[in-house]
Formats: structure tokens, sequence, C-alpha cells
């Protein structure tokens, strides 16, 4: 268009009159969609990626405690107070714990547990906090729920300090069996990150998501085995139980934990199924979304 | 390999048939549906993103071409922009970039208030695609760009908004890039800042960087972009050098405020003694006008009639910009209008041999007095519109050329010395520190 500096006579066409938007016929309807290729974005991608996210996890990990008089002493306190809790609600009601003592059984459940709501209620928000970056600069947009889950990891390892401190005055027995942490840990952030691009997806169209998602976790905290163990489950609805997949996580981290044992291969499957099915059904969806979150920001 | 060096050997930007309409692309059968539910009217919808803010885009810019892009508020500019940098959706239609490509958009998007300067550079290289090593060993040279100095170390809450800029900026120029959409980024910094970015931003240029830019200064514009197009309810209407582009879109600006101005609502003090039938500009051939060429002379003429004889009517005409400046008041008795008028109905016309109005929108004010009793006999602010339009780049509110030279230092100082003047000494002094 430029080639021969061409100069368009636009005298005919000044006040929109003569528009092609008035022909309607031409309009693309909304099933048709545009094609948008850069030729640019191969190769280095993974290492931009994960500068990217790293620079995110550090934003959010050192701007949240910034301000604040207890600091890191809040991702101790937090599941520290919901044990309490749970311990003072076990002085009223009879519950079980396997025959490991309550603060530690709950402790060591309410650790992964507190990770999991509060990295599904820090995903929710993270499209509509970033609108800033994600309205200006075309960016992989799941790298802000992955940040928001990352950055939880940062007070969920601090948690463990205290779990570790606890299992050794409690003098508990660890052993092989630990190899199997990190699978849990991959597991447990991949339930908390199924979930939450799920709800940030959504709830960036639709403000109600964002807010139902702490009824979602308190409805589910109920279905699962943290203030009671999974034996309390009647044998009838346990197939219906595990198909949570943080059934198989928090099963999972007693098991290695406290009992010396491998994780129960029962809920453990079903969370790795019910989990691949979770990111195949909302990773797609995101991504479809994604596209469009310039528009409603 | 070799077949896409050759095709991005020219072609940076291919846009054909690009229609963009904003929102999620709901399929019309669901909508309907989810609005019987809802019971709502069709306009209330919130997810109609309203009319196409892009419709049936073709361009094809050139490796290392420069373009500016004009219109008016809500052209689809910025839309045009996004949709480049991939941030939002074609709804149809194709756009193809060939290159990495770098949105310049609001260089502070990111920010992290709580953070320093220098974490939030790092943040922020992260944002625009730099890897750790690259941010690590630009970071000397962005501290030393945005001259923050000591503050580069405390928390951007503490910033001015023009210190946050600079932040920005400094940062984004020191990204690599093809292609580099800039929108709107001139306005940070003080002057000084401001003239360095501009350099910052030539210097892409003579790299070979294709630069697009949307900037309402349109001295900007023509400082930097060699070619423009016009943008106009979401098309593209015009194209051609950076100066056509900008002439068009001046003159699309003037006829819209002429427009307004023509709208807007008459202030009018009368006293029933004057009877206004109409107002015309009007041209050498005596043609009506709306549009006066630059430079040519024109006329007013007021259609009006005494409702009693006046021993010395005395009448003024105002011209003002569309900014409500006025750029020029005549009065009757002082041009040598003289003599009395009856109770008749006259053609007023006022002829300006010589217009010096620059390119613009302009309204006439019209007042009629008795000059005897100096009393308002009637007054109409908008009494009639035109608008100025030419080819000149010059701009201001008076229009005209000057007598340029440009002496050698030498001749310049010998003159000098030949012919004292007031104040000469002191300008000399300060030439010689």
């Amino acid at each position: 268009m430029f080639q021969g500096s061409l100069w368009i006579a636009f005298e005919s066409s000044f006040f929109g009159i003569l528009l092609p938007g008035d022909r309607k016929l031409t309009a693309p309807g909304f099933f048709s969609r545009g094609v948008y290729i850069n030729t640019s974005q191969k190769g280095r991608w993974a290492s931009r990626f994960f500068t990217l996210l790293g620079a995110l996890v550090v934003r959010d990990v050192t701007s949240r405690y910034r301000r604040s008089s207890l600091g890191m002493w809040w991702a101790f306190l937090q599941p520290l107070i919901l044990m309490l809790l749970f311990n003072m609600l076990r002085g009223f009601v009879n519950i079980p714990s396997d025959g490991i003592p309550y603060l530690l059984f709950s402790y060591s459940a309410l650790v992964p547990w507190t990770f999991f709501t509060n990295s599904v209620a820090a995903c929710g928000p993270s499209i509509i906090t970033n609108a800033d970056v994600i309205k200006k600069i075309a960016l992989p947009r799941e790298v802000f729920p992955l940040a928001a889950v990352a950055a939880t990891l940062f007070d969920f390892a601090m948690s463990s300090i205290l779990l570790a401190a606890m299992m050794v005055w409690f003098k508990v027995q660890i052993g092989w069996v630990l190899v199997w942490l990190p699978v849990l840990i991959v597991l447990m952030a991949a339930t908390a990150f199924a979930v939450g691009i799920l709800l940030a997806g959504l709830g960036t169209f639709r403000k109600d998501f964002i807010f139902a998602t702490p009824f979602l976790t308190q409805a589910w905290l109920f279905v699962t085995p943290v203030i009671y163990p999974l034996s309390s489950v009647p044998e009838k609805w346990q197939s219906l139980y595990m198909l949570n997949p943080m059934v198989g996580v928090i099963e999972g981290f007693r098991n290695v934990l406290l009992k010396a044992s491998a994780p129960p291969w029962e809920p453990m499957v079903s969370a790795v199924a019910v989990t691949t099915v979770l990111l195949a059904v909302s990773w797609p969806l995101f991504r479809k979304l994604s596209a469009y979150f310039a528009d409603v920001l | 390999m070799f077949c896409e060096a050759l095709v991005s050997k020219d072609i940076s930007i291919r846009i054909q048939g690009l229609w963009k309409h904003y929102g999620l692309p709901v399929p019309a059968v669901v909508r309907k549906t989810l609005n019987l539910v809802r019971r709502r009217k069709k306009h209330e919808d919130e997810d109609d993103g309203g009319p196409w803010a892009l419709r049936d885009i073709n361009l094809e810019i050139l490796k290392g071409e420069t373009v500016g892009i004009v219109g008016r508020n809500g052209a689809g500019k910025s839309t045009l922009l996004k949709i480049l940098a991939g941030v939002t959706a074609p709804t149809s239609g194709t756009v193809e970039i060939y290159g990495r490509i770098f949105p310049m958009i609001e260089l502070n998007a990111g920010l992290h208030m709580e953070l320093t300067g220098r974490e939030n550079v790092r943040l922020l290289g992260a944002v625009m695609g730099l890897s750790r090593r690259e941010i690590e060993s630009k970071l000397p040279e962005i501290e030393d760009f945005t001259e923050l100095g000591d503050w580069f170390d405390r928390p951007v809450r503490m910033y001015s908004s023009g210190m946050l800029g600079r932040l920005g900026f400094g940062v984004a120029v020191s990204v690599e890039s093809d292609v580099v959409l800039i929108d709107e980024t001139f306005a940070v910094g003080d002057l000084k800042f401001q003239n360095k970015s501009l350099a910052r931003v030539k210097e892409m240029r003579e790299s070979g960087a294709t630069i697009l830019l949307v900037s309402h200064s349109l001295e900007t514009l023509q400082f930097v972009s060699r070619k423009g197009i016009l943008m106009e309810q979401g098309s593209v209407i015009a194209s051609g050098s950076a100066l056509q582009a900008i002439n068009a879109y001046e003159t699309l600006v003037f006829r819209s405020e002429q427009k307004r101005l023509e709208h807007r609502v008459r202030n009018r003090i009368s006293s029933e003694e004057v009877n206004i039938f109409s107002a015309r500009v009007y041209g050498g051939d005596g043609q009506s006008l709306t549009e006066v060429s630059s430079g040519a002379p024109f006329g007013i003429e007021v259609d009006l009639r005494l409702n009693r004889r006046l021993e010395k009517p005395m009448f003024s005409i105002g011209i003002l910009n569309a900014a409500g400046i006025l750029c020029k008041w005549n009065i009757s008795e002082e041009d040598g209008l003289s003599g009395s008028g009856d109770g008749d109905r006259y053609l007023l016309r006022a002829w300006y041999s010589e217009n010096h109005l620059s390119n613009g929108a302009y309204e006439v004010h019209f007042a009629a007095r008795d000059a005897a009793s100096f009393e308002t006999l009637e007054r109409i602010a908008g009494i009639v519109s035109f608008a100025v339009i030419g080819s000149q780049r010059a701009r201001g509110i008076v229009r005209g050329k000057c007598r340029w030279d440009l002496i050698p230092w030498e001749a310049s100082s010998a003159s000098a010395q030949d012919s004292p003047v007031p104040g000469d000494s002191i300008s000399k002094d300060v030439d010689d520190r």
C-alpha cells in the first residue's frame, strides 16, 4: 500500500458515508475467527516464560508481606490457628484420628489444605489484578494463575517447617517413603492450578465465580479428610468420595509423613485421573477465553 | 529457512480484511437464550461490545518503515495496535507479523508499588519478554537512562508520575525488536527526557526497525514517521506520506469542529431594534463558502433590518477559533464605515482582503450598536462559522511567512560590532563564556 506512496482520495468517504461496515453482507459472523500469525515467537520462549514466572513469583512473595508487621509469620499462623480450632472442636465431638496425636493429624492435613484454598483464592482474581499488563502486552496468560500457585508454594514451604518441627517433637518415624513427597506436591499444585485457572478464566468474565470461591472451598473442606480420617467415611460412599482429588493428596501426605507408608493407591489413582481430566478441560477453556481477556478488562 | 528470509526481507506487517468486535464471541443463539432467561432487552446486554471497532482493514507495511496513525478518539487506532501486539484476538481476517514485535503501549503497566525501582526493572523486563541474562546485562544501562539516581533503590510508590514513566520507558527502549508499536508514550517526563526518548526512537528507526506510532501530538508524528494513515470509525480512510495523513486529519477535525460550532446554542442579546435575517461567508466571486483556503480573501455578509433610524450605527465582527480565542475583532467605525441608517433592510458586508487566519475552525460573533448612546442593539455569538484549510505545516493563531537567514557566525559578529544595539554586549558576554 505504501510502495508508491499511493494516495487514496478520501473525500468521498469523509463522514462515514461510504464506510465499508455499512455493507452488512461483508461483516463476518461470530463463528468465523480471525487469524493472528507472528513469525517471531519461536525458540527461547521457555527461557522468557520462566523468567517471567520467576519475576512474578518474586513480586508476589516479596510484596505480600512487605507492609505487615508479622510478615512471614502469617504463613505459619493461618494453618496453626485452624489446627487449634479443630483441636477445640475435638474436645466437644469425638473424632477418630487413626491413633495419631490429633494435633499432628490435623496439622499434617492443614498444611496442604491451606495451600490448596489459598492458591485457588489467589488464582481466581489473578487475571483481574494483572489487568494492566494483560491489556498492554501479549503474554501466555497462564503465567498469572501459575505464578499465584507458585507464590503460595512458598507459604507452603514455610508452614512445612513447623510441621517438621512437630514431627520431631512427636518423634515420628520417617523412612524412604519420603521420596513420594515431590510427587504429592506436584499433584497438589496441579489440582490447585486446574481449579484455579477455571475460576480465573470464568471469573474474568463473570465475577460471580470469584465471589463463590470462598464458599466452594469451605464446602470442599467438608468432603476432604482434613478434620477426620478417610476411614470414618462409610464404605458405600468411598468410591464417590474419592472423586475429590484432594482426598488422594491429603491421605498421601498423612501416609508418607506420619505412617511411614506409601500413599493409598486407590485415592491416588483417582486423584491423578480426576486432576488430569480437570486440567484437560480447564486449560483449553482458559486458552480460548484468554484471547478475549483484554476486551473485557 | 531460505523462504522465510525471502518473505521477511520486504514485508513486516500484512493485514488482510481485519474486523474487530469487542467482547467474547458468543454465538447469537446462546445470547438470545441467555437474554430470554434474564429477561433483558437486547440493548441492555453488557456483553454486546457495541459496533465494530475495526472494519475491513487492509494494510501492508514494509520493513524499516515508520508509520504514524492519526484519527480522532474512538477511530480504532489503539484497537489496531492491540491486535498487532497480540493482546486481543481479531474477530475476522488475517494479521501476519514478520519479526519480533514489541508494544510500548503505556509503559508502566505491571509496576508494583511496593517494590523498588531496581526490582521493578527486573519485573518489567520479564513482562516485556527479556530473559534473565538480558535483564541483568541491561540493568546498568537502564539505570543510567532513567536518571533516577538514589531513587532507583527506593519503592516506586514514592515516585512522582514523571519518574514512573521514565522507569517504564527506560526498560522499554532497551528491548530490541523488529516491530515497535508506540501509543502515546512521549508525554512522560520533562522536556529533556522527552527529547531523549524521541532520539531513542529515531535510533531504533535508523537501526531498521519498523515503527508504528499513535500520538495526538502531530509534531511528534511529523518528526518521527515518514508514512501516515488516517483512521475514522474503524476504517483506514486515507494513507500516504505522514504530512498528507496529518493534513487530511486536520481537515477532518476542522470540519467536525465547524459542525460543532454550528450546532452550538446561540447566545443572543436583543433589543428588537435590529432584526438579523441571515449571515454567510463568501469568497471573491460572491459565492457562499464554508471553507476558506488559507490566505485567500473572504467576506462576511449580514442581512439585517434597522427598525428605527440610527444617526451613527456601529457594527463589530469578531472571529474566534475553535478554542474560543478571539483572533480578530473589527469595529465598523474604526474601519471607516460612516453614515446613518434609516429604518430599512440592509446587507452589511465586511471584506477581509488580507486573510492571516491559520488553518482551523472559526466562528463569527456579531454586534450592532448605536454609537451615539453606545447601547447594544443586537449581539449574536456564533452568527456563522467556517473553516480555513490549507496544506501548510505551520501552526499558531496567525498565518504568514517569515524571512529566514542562516548567517555564518563570523559575518554576524562583524556586523554586530559595526552596529551596536542595546543588549548586544550582554549576549556577547554570555557567548564568550
